[in-house]
């Protein structure tokens, strides 16, 4: 019984990954979940440019000017949500955090072949949450590690997938 | 073996002709191969995505079906004429691509393949121009649209 529990345990990993849905202006967003470390209010977050949460500096991360969004920061529901993959941290101000969900892996869709720029490295792909179209952001890009993983995949395309997977939460 | 030889006939009159789709971006008039085209549907407001690819930076979400959006009326620097704008949805080499076309209803025309004029122009996005009904209409090619862009192949 103890067996049979783990192998569902494992078997919902496998298909299921969790988010972090965010909005930026007009552009929902999801962050894999497992690097959310925590989610703060204005207030909590302070003035200063980068946040220091029980011992670790999550440095500034400007999403709306690196995305070339248009977003409200100054909102009441305005929160930073502190981000990291381990060895990078990143203190990301959203618009509003819409939710967290889980969603099956098969619902997680790649970004269309018609878009070939840049947004390849920004966007893992995509997936409908409350009927609205949200972009599944890439963490490594996010937090600026992605220089780091491009050179490698560079040398070794059979890694590409995985770097790629582990660093968007191993999620479409 | 009459019959035969009158549905080679046929064939080879229907290889002589195009049936295009006649449609109207920003007034002007524009033509697709109806293979290439998917259908055509009321437009729904897109959703703005952040996209360095030139003319796609949106997608359309109808139902459970997403799609890319091809700003046709930007690349030809135009501005979409009518209230009720329409949906061109392209068979698109990379699958569904949705483009905004005017208010105008589309027409259906055969044109003769001799008829069509190469582009002078070498836009790859274009199949090349016919007459039809007195107006020069360039025929776009849907199915390769924004392909031949060599900026649009970074990343």
């Amino acid at each position: 019984m103890g067996l049979r529990n783990h192998q569902k345990s494992v078997s919902l990993l496998v298909e299921t990954a969790s988010f972090l849905v965010v909005r930026l202006g007009r552009t929902y967003l999801a962050l894999p979940a497992e690097g959310v470390r925590g989610v703060l209010t204005q207030e909590e977050a302070g003035s200063e440019q980068a946040v220091t949460s029980a011992g670790t500096i999550y440095q500034a991360v400007d999403l709306v000017r690196s995305l070339s969004l248009t977003a409200d920061l100054s909102g009441f529901e305005m929160r930073t949500v502190l981000y990291t993959s381990g060895r990078s941290h990143g203190a990301i101000q959203v618009e509003q955090v819409v939710g967290l969900t889980d969603i099956e892996r098969k619902d997680c869709l790649p970004l269309p072949l018609q878009f070939r720029g840049d947004e390849r490295k920004w966007f893992g792909g995509m997936m409908v949450y409350q009927d609205v179209l949200v972009l599944i952001v890439n963490p490594a890009w996010v937090l600026g590690e992605l220089a780091e993983v491009v050179s490698v995949s560079d040398r070794e395309p059979q890694r590409i997938v995985t770097s790629s997977a582990m660093s968007i939460g191993g999620t479409c | 073996m009459l019959r035969a030889a009158r549905g080679q006939q046929r064939t080879q009159a229907a290889k002589r002709s195009w049936s295009v789709l006649v449609f109207s971006v920003g007034g002007k008039r524009l033509a697709a191969r109806t293979e290439d085209v998917g259908g055509v549907a009321p437009w729904v407001e897109s959703i703005p995505v952040p996209s360095r690819t030139p003319f796609v930076q949106a997608m359309l979400k109808r139902g459970n079906q997403v799609m890319p959006v091809y700003d046709l009326a930007a690349q030809l620097n135009c501005r979409l004429q009518g209230d009720l704008l329409l949906c061109l949805v392209a068979r698109h080499i990379d699958g569904p691509l949705a483009i905004c076309i005017d208010a105008d209803m589309p027409s259906l025309e055969t044109v003769d393949a001799t008829a069509i004029r190469p582009n002078a122009n070498g836009d790859a996005d274009m199949l090349g121009a016919v007459t039809i009904g007195g107006n020069e209409v360039a025929i776009v090619a849907l199915q390769r649209l924004g392909r031949a862009k060599p900026d649009a192949v970074r990343g």
